[in-house]
């Protein structure tokens, strides 16, 4: 962990160099970070290595589960709104936390506030879930057969992003992938077996979208399936993108996918069989229906963009029968007036 | 078809296009003076080629016939073909010249149809705009409804996007009436399609080879996402043409 701080410390010393003084920098929005192929490449061998076995499967023995989606927080010096959708998560024991990225807002400081956040999250996570063994090891509360217990470090907490293009200027790549690796990958969610005996699996798809863009080497990877999963039958897959397909109105930005990469996610998003795709960046909602999957674009859970409290947060039931359904979770933090 | 037939039957037509004077020049932004003082009737086209994120690499031909009822109204007609992306495209379009001070600014209509056979899609857009063309320079703005429907008609639900802005820009480094000329743009549109914040880029030039042929062409860079999005490679193309005025 210590070694982690050095590290996030060595680079906030190289991004500070690129910073300005205000909380976000007019040249956080124009200046390039790292393309979209340089992400790719870099997380492809993260994945490849860590990421695409079975290892990182959700296996639950539950007749079903729930997930929260929030995006576009933008977390500078206020950490309010993502310690409150981490508290909601919590309480509501839901199984993970999606995120469609832009987490932190340009600058370097702004990631350590928010791996320090994340780690205070999993920390209230694991007292909640887990308890000591006599081995001095975390032991799930529901699982006590289980004499061995695992490592603090070991367990995952189900935080789950995509990257946003506010996520890569000013060295943002840097922190962002020392934070989450790879910024595309995919699991599986398995509920146990139905009455035929085959294994009930929902996909979730995290897809690298911030530039606007897949990018060529992303698109050749998705071609070749590399996320379709382990060739099981899925029986939801739901998908995460930064960039919006859709646009929720005449007033708001249009998406930035350009006409080819718009159809060619539409098909894929077809061939996936996707119940619900989950996007952000336009600070909007939207809920429409295309070619039989369900677009949800969500608003910006940002105190800054949206000081007012709202629905800013979606949540997802999933039933063991199959059963779908979502509900928009209200925020209500609003930031201190200084 | 193995791949080095379709290649030879593209070149063949590609050759055949040339040589038989049925191509020429797009549309009024690949160096083309919109109205010449002389209202001929133009026929054009040009080939063209480049390297696409999600298609790979990809060419095309294309054609366009316009006609001058009047000094003041023209109707035209543009079709392309482009392989790689399987991508069919025809547009009709029409336009008023109001003459002004400094320049021309036209009012033009367009409805055109593109089928992308690599994704199963149609679509159809309509476009309105008035473009004001100088000596030197040249500013289009506009508004379009483009809509679009996957061709599984079953499942295939139509999406309209709600009205989107076109503008454009270009400057030529010498007047429009020169018989060569080089000029930059930036525009959020070409020929056969109209984007949102994706803002493309390029260099355009036409050089009057010998009355009443014009050889024109156009670099034309197309980047994905929107500034804020640190606008990403996403196409690069060439195009080449040659315009024969009748």
């Amino acid at each position: 962990m210590k070694a982690k701080y050095i590290l996030i410390a060595a680079l906030v010393a190289v991004a500070m160099t690129q910073t300005s003084c205000e909380k976000v920098s007019p040249q956080g929005v124009l200046m390039a970070g790292t393309g979209v192929e340089d992400r790719v490449e870099m997380s492809e061998l993260y994945y490849k290595q860590y990421l695409c076995d079975a290892s990182n499967d959700i296996v639950l023995d539950d007749e079903g589960y729930t997930f929260l989606v929030g995006g576009d927080s933008h977390l500078t010096t206020d950490p309010g709104r993502m310690d409150e959708m981490f508290a909601i998560g919590l309480e509501n024991n839901d199984l993970m936390y999606c995120h469609l990225g832009d987490i932190a807002d340009t600058k370097a400081e702004y990631y350590i506030r928010l791996d320090s956040l994340i780690q205070e999250a999993k920390m209230r996570y694991v007292n909640k879930y887990y308890t000591r063994n006599d081995l001095g090891r975390w032991q799930r509360k529901d699982d006590p057969d289980d004499k061995i217990g695992y490592e603090y470090d070991v367990i995952k907490f189900p935080f789950y992003p995509v990257v946003g293009n506010h996520d890569l200027t000013h060295n943002g790549w840097a922190l962002w992938s020392n934070i989450f690796n790879s910024s595309f990958y995919e699991f599986d969610v398995i509920l146990g077996y139905d009455e035929f005996g085959q294994e009930i699996r929902d996909h979730f798809i995290f897809l690298d979208t911030a530039s606007g863009t897949l990018g060529k080497k992303q698109v050749e990877l998705i071609e070749k399936g590399l996320l379709d999963g382990d060739g099981m039958y899925y029986r939801h897959t739901f998908v995460f993108s930064h960039t919006n397909i859709f646009r929720p109105s005449a007033s708001q930005f249009a998406s930035t996918f350009a006409r080819e990469e718009t159809y060619f996610l539409l098909k894929q998003f077809d061939k996936w069989d996707a119940s619900i795709v989950f996007c952000g960046h336009v600070h909007a909602w939207d809920e429409r229906e295309y070619n039989a999957v369900y677009f949800l674009t969500l608003d910006s859970m940002s105190e800054r963009n949206s000081p007012n409290p709202g629905d800013y947060l979606v949540r997802v039931r999933v039933s063991k029968d199959g059963d779908l359904s979502f509900e928009k979770v209200r925020m209500n933090y609003v930031a201190k007036k200084k | 078809m193995g791949k080095l037939n379709k290649i030879f039957i593209f070149l063949g037509i590609t050759v055949a296009m040339l040589l038989s004077g049925i191509s020429a020049m797009a549309q009024g932004y690949s160096g083309e003076r919109f109205y010449d003082g002389e209202h001929k009737n133009v026929i054009s086209g040009y080939v063209m080629g480049g390297s696409n994120v999600v298609t790979g690499g990809f060419g095309g031909l294309s054609g366009t016939y316009v006609r001058h009822f009047t000094p003041r109204w023209h109707l035209a007609g543009d079709a392309q073909m482009q392989f790689g992306k399987k991508l069919f495209s025809v547009d009709v379009r029409g336009g008023y010249r109001l003459p002004v001070k400094y320049g021309n600014i036209y009012f033009t209509g367009k409805i055109m149809y593109n089928y992308y056979g690599k994704f199963g899609f149609h679509e159809q857009a309509y476009n309105l705009s008035a473009t004001w063309e100088s000596a030197y320079v040249d500013i289009r703005i506009g508004e379009s409804i483009i809509h679009y429907h996957s061709h599984v008609w079953g499942k295939g639900w139509g999406y309209t996007e709600p009205l989107t802005f076109t503008f454009g820009f270009g400057v030529n480094i010498r007047h429009r009436n020169n018989p060569w000329n080089l000029g930059l743009f930036i525009r959020n549109y070409d020929q056969f399609y109209y984007e949102n914040w994706n803002i493309n880029w390029g260099l355009r030039w036409h050089a009057r080879v010998k009355e009443p042929w014009t050889l024109f062409g156009e670099l034309n860079v197309r980047p994905a996402g929107s500034i804020s999005q640190l606008a990403s490679k996403y196409e690069t193309s060439m195009k080449i043409g040659l315009r024969y005025k009748m």
